[in-house]
């Protein structure tokens, strides 16, 4: 059976999830296509807003900084484009590009208050993160569960606990790496140790993943269990702080760290870790929770194929399900399907493309995208503050986040774009990804709305 | 024996140089094998593992009967590091059939001591039933047998079985000089990359089976050689696509293969002359077009399969000019220089123990030894028994799947690895996920197999060569070659860097479909997560990314 | 050798080399698996990896990435494949939403032709009827005594009997599927209960026969497809234009043998029918009409087999139809799209691990502190009320169509 709504977004991501909740939370009929979970739901679960510019070496040391230097020197970005808006004087345009960033991050740091997955930090500060490898990265929120500011404190020891048989956090390593930097950088702790716990949710210590440990913590008195184990390890270092990898619990992470805390006497955090996440499941699925306790509908399995238009307006997305097919007709649209691996972007021999409506795509220096050789467009560096440019191609908008055509005009009025899927930036060198998701999902679905209003978008 | 005096020096660890080095010390010579990187790091490298019957090479007999005999010897000495498989030629037009039928009298005349049956032709109901991916209009195909080895544990097994026999074996020492008396060769300097010294040992007699670099090698020995070099690229899929190997003529007329291999699919071969160095060489945008048109005639849909990497090598070939590649012999000459160094041209993977038990008969008699070949004889290690994978896999309580593909890697020193288990369960744990690889395999390969890299561990064990390409066992696996080798945290993340350089120096010449969306996961593990764009250790840039 | 000989030769290399080509059909499913980027994100999902843990089933990841690389070695992938309950929650939650529960089906067939000695003996409980009746259960031997269990099954859900019907020109096939031919009969009455009281023209078969899943899931594969087969024959005399089916199972199967072998007639679950033929308009009017609707609180169910084999929509469709029922209190139970753990064939060899699945279920099930619980899938109805039972539970299981015919209006 088919069916109608307000507002259509496609993609469950951080873009996608963002505008959906605004629009039901605004009591706008929303409905949410999800066809698969997203690149958020493995993330990091922490916030990046703008780490580096291109190529730069120094990070910001505010995610302010960053926006302003974006607003001044990337005129592409995805930051930038509520710059272009008509109702924007010239002379404000930095302060509307870093302002509607602010709001944007600030909205989310209140509604994921008193969810499984509550933020720490601000605008006005990038955070030092530390991760599994033992270095560290700047990003502007972490979950609270990672809130590791006091050791900046000068009498700091840091003990880093892995667990034996699980892989995915080695703190020999990690200690090395991380001590090595301290000593070159001169801050501190200057003294670091690592230990290796047993935790055997399934009666063997090997094999372990991330989210059997998180399932473990978050039942019966495991959390007791581990502090046992871990109070003489802090102990005998003098340890002030123990960093753990990014396991501490699904529903119960926050709880789990107070408790552990307080059992042992010292500061617990998490580490930002690789796919596949615990805080990036937590992230995930509180941001589902509040779409739906905002009214929208989460259609999951859900892939949209097609469309219809109804002269230049998009008329109805069709969509599949593993083995039906329906259409759902809308208002307005949000297009935030991600890039390769959400499926927003798919690339070949002859060329990137755009995949559910066939939109114009472009690189990062908005040149056509539609028949570049992706290797290409890649540096022979692998890892590098360079980027690989074949990241930063995707949609280009009009200063209302409407993807436009080859003519410059927009696709369909009616049809928004937010998140990854837009060209102009690549999220791993900059650090800058669910920032960019956030802030674009949160303009996106207020154009959509304006239009929904019948506001003129011209 | 003395640590700086031997019988012969072996430059070269490729398949060749563990070869000849493993038949001078079971001889009973005082053997040093000297790679300047590592064991099969450079050419055997990047071949794709077919000893094959010499079928291509039917206007020379005599190599056709050679590879046949080598065949037979592979079977009895290294069972456990083969694979037999089945191919098909598809015919879509009669030309096809007519032009060139020579050679099925050619290789069914060896085919009884291989074991495998004469060539024979199917119908294309038979041949579609087979392989339902060949193009629909198949007219027939041709069937036959050929036999692939793993190349990799090929020339690891005969360095360590080199070093069983008393030969020393060091890895990541680059020759830098001769010592010579009267335009004699009395000793060999090479510089130690591990250790950053420059050592000097003596010899009687240098082997040159440096493949590629031969020539360069030869000079610096103030001698002459001459080699035609000649690129060669295979494109790698994801997994075996298809049922059984398939061999086309390609868009010149040449012959490509698409061949399921391990877990995977190799599509090649190029063969282009070229004077690049080595050590820079990628595939190309039409390498990689003309290995995919020249097998979409006979696979149309070879696109939808998911291409993971490209990997692009160089065969030394004897210097016949004038003739298009595939008119050179495939035979090997052995180049006497007279003045303590004998070097190889030309060969094949399949003749490897056969150049090494002739240039050992040379370099006997030279030193005035009378000893007898055995390395068809011997079973290499791991090959002295069946493994019951299944009952080892309830003994130690790991998966069967784990296991079998350690037996196809280690034959019966498998139980040694699990016996590390007994003391260390939590060494059971898989690392990498895709071959897969746990972790006490690891372990045994690190403190058994000599290597010093991520890139050593992955030609022992396949680490990080599935379709993720180490985007998932990276960091594990360095952090456990960090706890072995007891390195420093910048050692820690510059082996993560090297690897992830390595497989992206394969993996970018063929970027498209999933594997961009791969890319993008693995950025945002070491750039976006790890920060590792922006981290200051000491990365010296590869060959291969230096230039603009 | 002439070419019949010569491909008798290679078919027996193929054979002592563990090579079964791929059927063209099943290309797809290995280009869908071949998408997998090793992200994980499947292993936080799985919920035999949350009952059991990675040690003893590796996961999807695994599946994807590993153990369906190699066909030569399929074999030794036995030790994990039939872990599988096949649910599809990884397919559903994965970005590139790889077809692992199909090709889990393309492995076991693997195993089953080439080491049927690794095969759970388990299985062939099942494949004894199946080859010996076209049955997945051991028909009743005394068709008085199928009769009487089910007017025992009628009497006591207050069900009335509706004559069995076989007609030549009906525009509906309902197919009750094995378990409520030979087990759950009352399912099969129910429905025969909804659709005459809706007046719909449908028909029986006049011989039931399997639709092959469970030979599907055990790996016998030519099983499967002869029992597809002859189900498709039957379908297409007919000249039906619809089968209508109460079992998910069977939705879904038939869903997509339509699908690979071009069967040109739709498969819905009778949810779908009521909301999309009968109209919930309808339904609801109706349903207001009736005497029979002492308040009950309950749960829901989803089967895998519907939400995330079909569509999710067909669960949507059962809460709207619950909300037409008068004096229907539902609450969300946290898992009610979790596995049960009855998929897969798994419970026909590793009980435990079944039931280790199913135990968030229940617990969740028990927190709703509904009376009962419904679900459209008389697998589902079966592990689930199994389980509830075991651990003590008063909460009461009905399939959901039982739970609608009980209480739609008498008809007349």
């Amino acid at each position: 059976m088919d069916l109608e709504c307000d507002v259509l977004v496609i993609g469950a991501g951080m873009a996608g999830l963002v505008a959906g909740t605004i629009s039901s939370n605004e009591g706008v009929s929303t409905i949410l296509l999800r066809k698969g979970q997203s690149a958020t739901a493995y993330s990091s679960g922490a916030i990046d807003v703008m780490g580096y510019l291109p190529d730069a070496s120094e990070p910001f040391s505010t995610p302010s900084e960053g926006l302003t230097a974006v607003a001044a020197m990337l005129p592409l970005h995805p930051y930038s484009i509520v710059g272009y808006s008509e109702s924007v004087q010239p002379d404000t345009v930095v302060d509307e590009i870093v302002g509607s960033a602010r709001a944007a991050i600030s909205w989310l740091k209140n509604s994921l208050r008193d969810t499984i997955a509550p933020l720490i930090g601000s605008f006005d500060s990038n955070i030092s993160a530390l991760t599994v490898f033992g270095t560290t990265k700047p990003t502007c929120l972490v979950q609270e569960t990672m809130n590791s500011e006091s050791l900046q404190d000068e009498d700091s020891t840091l003990l880093f606990a892995g667990f034996a048989g699980y892989p995915d956090f080695n703190p020999s390593a990690a200690a090395k790496v991380f001590l090595e930097d301290r000593i070159a950088i001169g801050l501190p702790p200057r003294k670091v140790g690592r230990c290796v716990l047993k935790l055997a949710p399934f009666g063997k210590l090997y094999n372990l993943s991330s989210i059997e440990i998180a399932r473990h913590l978050d039942h019966g008195n495991s959390i007791e269990e581990l502090a046992k184990q871990l109070k003489p390890q802090a102990d005998k270092l003098g340890a002030t702080h123990v960093a753990i990898p990014p396991i501490l619990g699904i529903r119960n992470a926050l709880e789990n760290k107070k408790l552990l805390e307080e059992l042992t006497g010292v500061e617990v955090f998490e580490l930002l870790g690789v796919p596949p996440s615990v805080p990036g499941l937590r992230l995930q699925m509180a941001l589902e929770g509040l779409f739906r306790k905002g009214g929208g509908r989460l259609l999951a399995g859900h892939e949209a194929i097609s469309y219809t238009k109804n002269g230049e307006l998009l008329d109805a997305v069709m969509v599949r399900t593993p083995r039906r097919r329906m259409k759902i007709k809308s208002k307005a649209t949000i297009l935030a399907t991600g890039k390769f691996i959400g499926g927003g972007l798919a690339g070949d021999e002859n060329g990137i493309r755009e995949t559910v409506f066939d939109l114009m795509t472009v690189t990062g220096t908005y040149h056509s995208a539609g028949d570049i050789t992706p290797s290409r467009f890649t540096n022979r560096v692998s890892i590098t503050p360079s980027s690989q440019p074949v990241y930063s191609c995707g949609l280009t908008v009009d200063p209302h986040f409407r993807p436009v055509q080859e003519d410059g005009v927009e696709w369909s009025s009616n049809l928004f774009a937010a998140g990854s899927i837009l060209a102009g930036y690549d999220y791993s060198s900059e650090k800058s990804g669910l920032g960019v998701a956030t802030t674009t999902g949160y303009i996106a679905i207020r154009k959509a709305m304006d239009f929904l209003k019948g506001v003129d978008l011209k | 024996m003395s640590d700086s005096e031997f019988d012969v020096v072996v430059i070269g660890g490729g398949s060749t140089g563990t070869a000849v080095a493993r038949d001078c010390a079971m001889r009973g010579l005082r053997t040093l094998l000297l790679e300047r990187d590592d064991i099969a790091s450079a050419t055997v490298g990047t071949c794709a593992g077919m000893i094959s019957s010499g079928l291509k090479y039917r206007n020379e007999p005599d190599i056709m009967e050679l590879c046949s005999e080598e065949v037979v010897h592979f079977n009895h000495i290294a069972r456990h590091i083969m694979m037999k498989i089945p191919i098909l030629a598809p015919l879509l037009d009669l030309s096809d059939a007519a032009s060139d039928s020579g050679y099925i009298d050619a290789y069914s005349e060896h085919a009884e001591e291989r074991e495998v049956p004469a060539m024979m032709f199917l119908t294309p109901e038979a041949t579609l039933e087979i392989e339902p991916m060949v193009h629909p209009d198949v007219i027939a195909s041709v069937y036959y047998e050929e036999f692939f080895i793993d190349p990799f544990r090929l020339s690891l097994l005969q360095a360590l079985d080199a070093i069983n026999h008393g030969a020393k074996v060091h890895t990541y020492c680059e020759v830098i000089g001769f010592e010579k008396t009267g335009g004699e060769i009395q000793g060999v300097v090479f510089y130690n990359r591990i250790t950053g010294t420059t050592e000097t040992v003596r010899t009687k007699l240098v082997v040159n089976a440096t493949g590629p670099w031969a020539h360069k090698l030869a000079r610096m020995n103030d001698s002459k050689l001459d080699l035609r070099l000649n690129k060669g690229t295979h494109v790698i899929l994801d997994r075996r696509v298809v049922n059984v190997g398939i061999t086309a003529r390609a868009l010149d007329g040449r012959w490509v293969y698409l061949f399921p291999h391990e877990n995977t699919t190799l599509l090649g071969t190029t063969a282009l002359d070229t004077w690049e160095d080595p050590d820079r060489l990628v595939a190309s945008f039409d390498e990689i077009e003309y290995l995919l048109q020249s097998i979409e005639a006979v696979i149309p849909s070879i696109r939808e399969s998911r291409i993971i990497r490209t990997m692009a090598g160089i065969r030394p070939l004897v210097p016949d000019w004038k003739v298009s590649e595939d008119k050179v012999t495939r035979g090997y000459q052995i180049v006497d220089h007279e003045n303590g160094m004998i070097s190889f041209t030309g060969g094949k993977l399949v003749m490897c123990r056969h150049m090494a038990q002739d240039v050992t008969d040379l370099v006997c008699k030279k030193l005035g030894v009378k000893a007898i070949c055995k390395t068809h004889e011997k079973p290499l290690p791991g090959n002295e028994d069946d493994v019951d994978v299944e009952s080892l896999s309830v003994e130690y309580g790991i998966s069967l799947h784990t296991l079998e593909r350690m037996r196809a890697r280690r034959g019966t020193d498998i139980v040694k690895i699990l016996e590390l288990t007994k003391e260390h369960p939590e060494w059971k744990t898989t690392i990498c996920t895709c071959e897969p690889v746990i972790e006490a395999e690891i372990r045994y390969a690190i403190r058994e197999e000599f290597p010093q890299t991520l890139n050593d561990l992955r030609r022992r064990l396949r680490l990080g060569t599935g379709p993720c390409q180490g985007t998932s066992c990276t960091y594990k696996a360095a952090a456990i070659l960090s706890e072995e080798l007891d390195l420093e945290g910048d050692d820690f993340l510059v082996d993560i860097l090297d690897f992830k350089a390595e497989r992206w120096k394969g993996i970018r010449p063929s970027m498209r479909g999933e594997q961009l969306a791969q890319e993008e996961l693995a950025q945002g593990i070491y750039t976006c997560v790890g920060n590792l764009d922006q981290s200051d250790v000491d990365y010296d840039l590869k060959p291969w990314e230096e230039g603009a | 050798m002439n070419e019949d000989e010569a491909f008798e030769y290679v078919k027996g290399t193929l054979r002592s080399e563990r090579i079964t080509p791929y059927h063209p059909y099943e290309i797809e499913v290995v280009r869908s698996i071949e998408k997998c980027i090793n992200c994980g994100l499947c292993i936080n999902h799985c919920p035999v990896v949350a009952a059991v843990g990675i040690d003893r089933f590796s996961g999807p990841r695994s599946i994807a990435v590993e153990l369906s690389r190699s066909p030569p070695e399929y074999w030794s992938t036995a030790d994990i494949v039939y872990l599988c309950t096949g649910c599809g929650t990884c397919r559903e939650v994965c970005p590139k939403n790889v077809d692992i529960p199909e090709v889990v089906n393309l492995i076991r067939a693997r195993i089953f032709k080439h080491r049927p000695d690794l095969v759970p003996k388990g299985f062939y409980v099942v494949q004894e009827p199946l080859t010996e009746y076209n049955l997945a259960f051991q028909p009743w031997e005394d068709k008085e005594e199928k009769s009487e269990s089910r007017d025992m099954r009628l009497e006591k859900l207050g069900l009335p009997y509706v004559q069995d019907r076989v007609l030549d020109k009906a525009e509906i096939l309902f197919y009750p599927g094995c378990q409520a031919e030979e087990r759950a009969q009352e399912v099969r009455e129910a429905a025969k209960v909804i659709l005459d009281y809706f007046d719909v023209d449908y028909t029986l078969l006049d011989e039931m026969s399997c639709c092959g899943l469970p030979a599907r899931l055990m790996g016998d594969d030519q099983t499967a497809r002869s029992l597809a087969d002859r189900l498709k024959k039957k379908v297409k005399k007919m000249g039906i234009k619809k089968v209508v089916t109460t079992c998910a199972g069977c939705t879904s199967n038939l869903s997509d043998l339509s699908y690979y072998f071009d069967w040109g007639v739709p498969t819905v679950h009778i949810l779908e029918f009521l909301a999309e033929d009968i109209g919930l308009q309808r339904f609801g009017e109706d349903m207001a009409n009736s005497s029979r609707l002492s308040p009950v609180h309950v749960t829901v169910h989803d089967p895998c087999h519907l939400i995330r084999h079909t569509s999710r929509q067909i669960m949507d469709y059962a809460l709207e139809i619950l909300r037409e029922i008068p004096n229907v209190r539902v609450t969300e139970s946290e898992a009610y799209d979790s596995c049960c753990g009855g998929g897969g064939l798994v419970s026909y060899h590793s009980r435990d691990v079944a039931d280790a699945v199913v135990k968030e279920n229940i617990e969740a099930i028990q927190k709703t502190g509904a009376e009962r619980l419904v679900t459209p899938c008389p697998l589902c109805t079966a592990q689930i009320e199994n389980n509830l039972f075991k651990s003590g539970s008063s909460v009461e299981v009905d399939d959901l169509t039982v739970f609608i015919a009980q209480r739609l209006p008498k008809k007349g």
